[in-house]
């Protein structure tokens, strides 16, 4: 063996501009799997922990059957004791209470659809961003004010200003009709169109006042540190969240409340993913390629050695230990280069140019590109790379070993 | 040739129970058409005009007890325009919907608004019952807009020999239901229940009428009940008091001037 292994090494010495060149591709490949599969996470991570700042949160807390339904006849019971307890739960830093319901809403001529989300104000914004999306008037007080906020593009359309009167008009949970007059005292521009067009914020108790809720409210949102959080969160609340009154709830993670984004996001990994393996490929032909070559070239070589009673096992060995160094050193030069690199990128995200930057200021996100690096992506590019190199050796290493001293002696 | 008669008349027993036809059809017999027995139907309901003085019961398990809102309706069907005013409960009094196609007015006296239904808002429910606001003003007509067949007969249908029509919607029509289901009295033509399906073939509600009076030479029901069977436990019946038909309106109640005036006029006619 250990003969077979210093034959192997020498064998790599031998043509250096060869090896130098397979070892670069591999250290090439290794360094834009890495790279890559890091800036997706990092977007991706971005994109979730921005679309949860919209609205969601990370996890939300529900009555059975909401997510489904989205009416009034879902909800939660809640009280300080079901806040407290969900505010207590480990990796948990935000926790906002909401009454969300459908409405109509007037002023003069024209009458819109709207979405209505009762907020606390106090809370919110330890989940979303809704308070810093204010761009005229001020974000709601506590307690019951008589103000309503509005969607830019919803304002737009009721033509409705600071301190307008409006007729908010719905159905209460106590099936009588709801209805009644709110005085703009904000208005917000949200990322999302669709929302923009249609969101209306009151304050939580002014919205179970309208619904005649009492103390209930539809949805109990959480937001996560971070996104890695909401497993650690899930299976803790696992155990069975109640209301006051004593009804099992249901707990979501945000994939599930926005199943699209998760959709999105699975869309755009594969398509990477199919240019990733699409750059191995090339690489493990480039092995393939080199081991090839240099098993052609040595026909007289091998048939020397297996004169000498080298046996066709032995050859294998050698020929097959060549290809895996030259992928373990490429392998190796390339975790070297890009650990670090993408260690660096991590902590110091990418501006994005002045025209991305527009954009993503538009839908409130921080002009960046991130990245992150997860311990599974350089494990995973080592195994990948290895298994190919495995793969593309196979063909080299049979071909020398199946070399017969004849076939040596005619190519004198 | 025989199994394949076996296997069709079982898949049609199979499609009619599937359709909630709790007992099996019979045949239909010679002779009858479908759309002249829909028509009777829509002209029972509705007439040239109709006016109506009813209380709507809405049943829930969310209330301890009934809500009853109590209304009065006039109809103009060769128009196509509607007035209803509600009468009870003290909340709502005075509230009024005025249709005049293809518009939807509602006015609230306690906020002095009137405010125009979106026609996305039709299919929302009407006064918290289980009705809709397309219900209510009949935007679409189960005449014109559907076309008819007739199933077959249902020998017991609360006690009476019905025949079960189906409605199935133009390609372009303005519904949304999949198709309807509907008995009616052989003898008299009066309508004994309908079910509504979506789309995808699922029953989404009942209807049921009953306590069958003679007005003015017509079979009409004053006892309506309407059951969502996705929502358990909820049912609206409405119990109609009084009832004309073709009676010539005056116009001014189809007004927006009339549907402010709550308290002064257009209570009575």
């Amino acid at each position: 063996m250990t003969l077979e292994l210093r034959l192997a090494w020498r064998n790599i010495g031998r043509n250096l501009r060869r090896t130098g060149l397979t070892v670069a591709a591999t250290v090439f490949a290794v360094f834009l799997v890495i790279l890559s599969v890091t800036l997706q996470h990092g977007v991706h991570e971005k994109m979730v922990e921005d679309a949860v700042r919209v609205l969601s949160g990370h996890v939300q807390v529900s009555g059975e059957d909401y997510l489904d339904q989205r009416t009034l006849e879902q909800y939660v019971e809640v009280g300080p004791e079901l806040l407290e307890r969900l505010e207590a739960t480990r990796g948990v830093v935000g926790v906002a209470p909401r009454v969300v319901g459908f409405g109509l809403v007037s002023k003069g001529s024209s009458t819109n659809g709207v979405a209505v989300f009762g907020v606390d104000p106090e809370r919110e914004g330890r989940v979303s961003t809704l308070p810093t999306r204010m761009v005229e008037g001020e974000f709601l007080a506590p307690g019951g004010q008589g103000g309503i906020l509005l969607g830019g593009r919803l304002a737009n359309n009721l033509g409705a200003r600071l301190g307008d009167e409006l007729l908010l008009y719905s159905v209460a949970y106590s099936l009588e009709t709801a209805y009644e007059l709110y005085t703009v005292q904000g208005i917000l521009r949200l990322p999302e169109p669709a929302l923009d067009r249609t969101l209306v914020l009151l304050s939580l108790q002014d919205a179970q006042t309208f619904f005649a809720y009492g103390n209930k409210v539809s949805e109990v949102a959480l937001l996560a540190d971070h996104a890695g959080e909401v497993g650690p969160i899930l299976a803790e609340l696992a155990g069975g969240v109640r209301g006051s009154d004593g009804a099992a709830l249901a707990v979501h993670s945000w994939n599930e409340v926005m199943p699209e984004l998760e959709q999105f996001i699975f869309l755009d990994d594969a398509g990477a993913y199919i240019i990733l393996f699409i750059l191995v490929v090339v690489v493990a032909f480039g092995i393939l390629n080199t081991i090839l070559m240099s098993v052609l070239e040595r026909v007289r070589e091998l048939g020397v050695m297996l004169a000498l009673g080298l046996k066709p096992g032995s050859i294998f060995r050698v020929v097959y230990l060549e290809s895996m160094m030259l992928a373990g050193l490429g392998l190796l030069i390339g975790l070297v280069l890009a650990i670090p690199t993408a260690l660096h990128l991590e902590q110091n995200p990418i501006p994005m140019g002045e025209e991305m930057a527009g954009v993503a200021e538009l839908v409130a996100m921080d002009p960046v590109v991130t990245f992150v690096l997860h311990p599974s992506t350089p494990i995973g590019a080592a195994l990948v790379i290895l298994f190919v190199a495995a793969l593309a050796a196979l063909y080299p290493a049979i071909k020398a070993s199946r070399s017969r001293p004849v076939d040596a002696l005619r190519s004198l | 040739m025989r199994a394949r008669i076996v296997l069709w008349v079982c898949l049609v027993a199979t499609g009619a129970g599937a359709a909630g036809a709790e007992v099996a059809l019979e045949p239909a017999p010679e002779g009858v058409d479908a759309r002249a027995i829909a028509a009777r139907v829509e002209d029972i309901f509705r007439g040239r005009t109709s006016f109506m003085e009813a209380t709507m019961t809405i049943t829930s398990p969310r209330l301890p007890e009934p809500r009853r809102v109590s209304f009065r309706s006039w109809d103009d069907r060769p128009e196509k325009r509607s007035f209803i005013r509600i009468l009870a409960p003290p909340k709502d009094k005075g509230m009024g919907f005025l249709k005049l196609h293809p518009n939807l007015w509602n006015y609230i006296p306690r906020v002095e608004r009137t405010l125009r239904v979106p026609p996305s808002m039709m299919l929302q429910s009407w006064m918290g019952s289980d009705f809709t606001n397309d219900d209510l003003v009949r935007e679409s007509s189960q005449l014109d807009d559907y076309d008819h067949s007739l199933l077959g007969v249902d020998p017991d249908q609360a006690g009476r020999r019905a025949y079960v029509l189906e409605y199935r919607p133009h390609e372009d029509a303005p519904v949304i239901w999949g198709r309807i289901l509907s008995w009616v009295d052989s003898e008299s033509y009066a309508p004994l229940r309908q079910d509504f399906f979506d789309e995808a073939g699922e029953r989404l509600r009942e209807q049921h009428f009953a306590d069958i009076r003679d007005v003015q030479g017509r079979p009409f029901p004053h006892s309506w009940s309407m059951t969502p069977l996705d929502k358990e436990g909820h049912e609206t019946a409405i119990e109609i008091h009084a009832v004309r038909f073709d009676e010539d309106f005056d116009d001014a109640i189809f007004t927006k001037r009339n549907l402010t005036r709550a308290q002064v006029r257009g209570l009575g006619k």
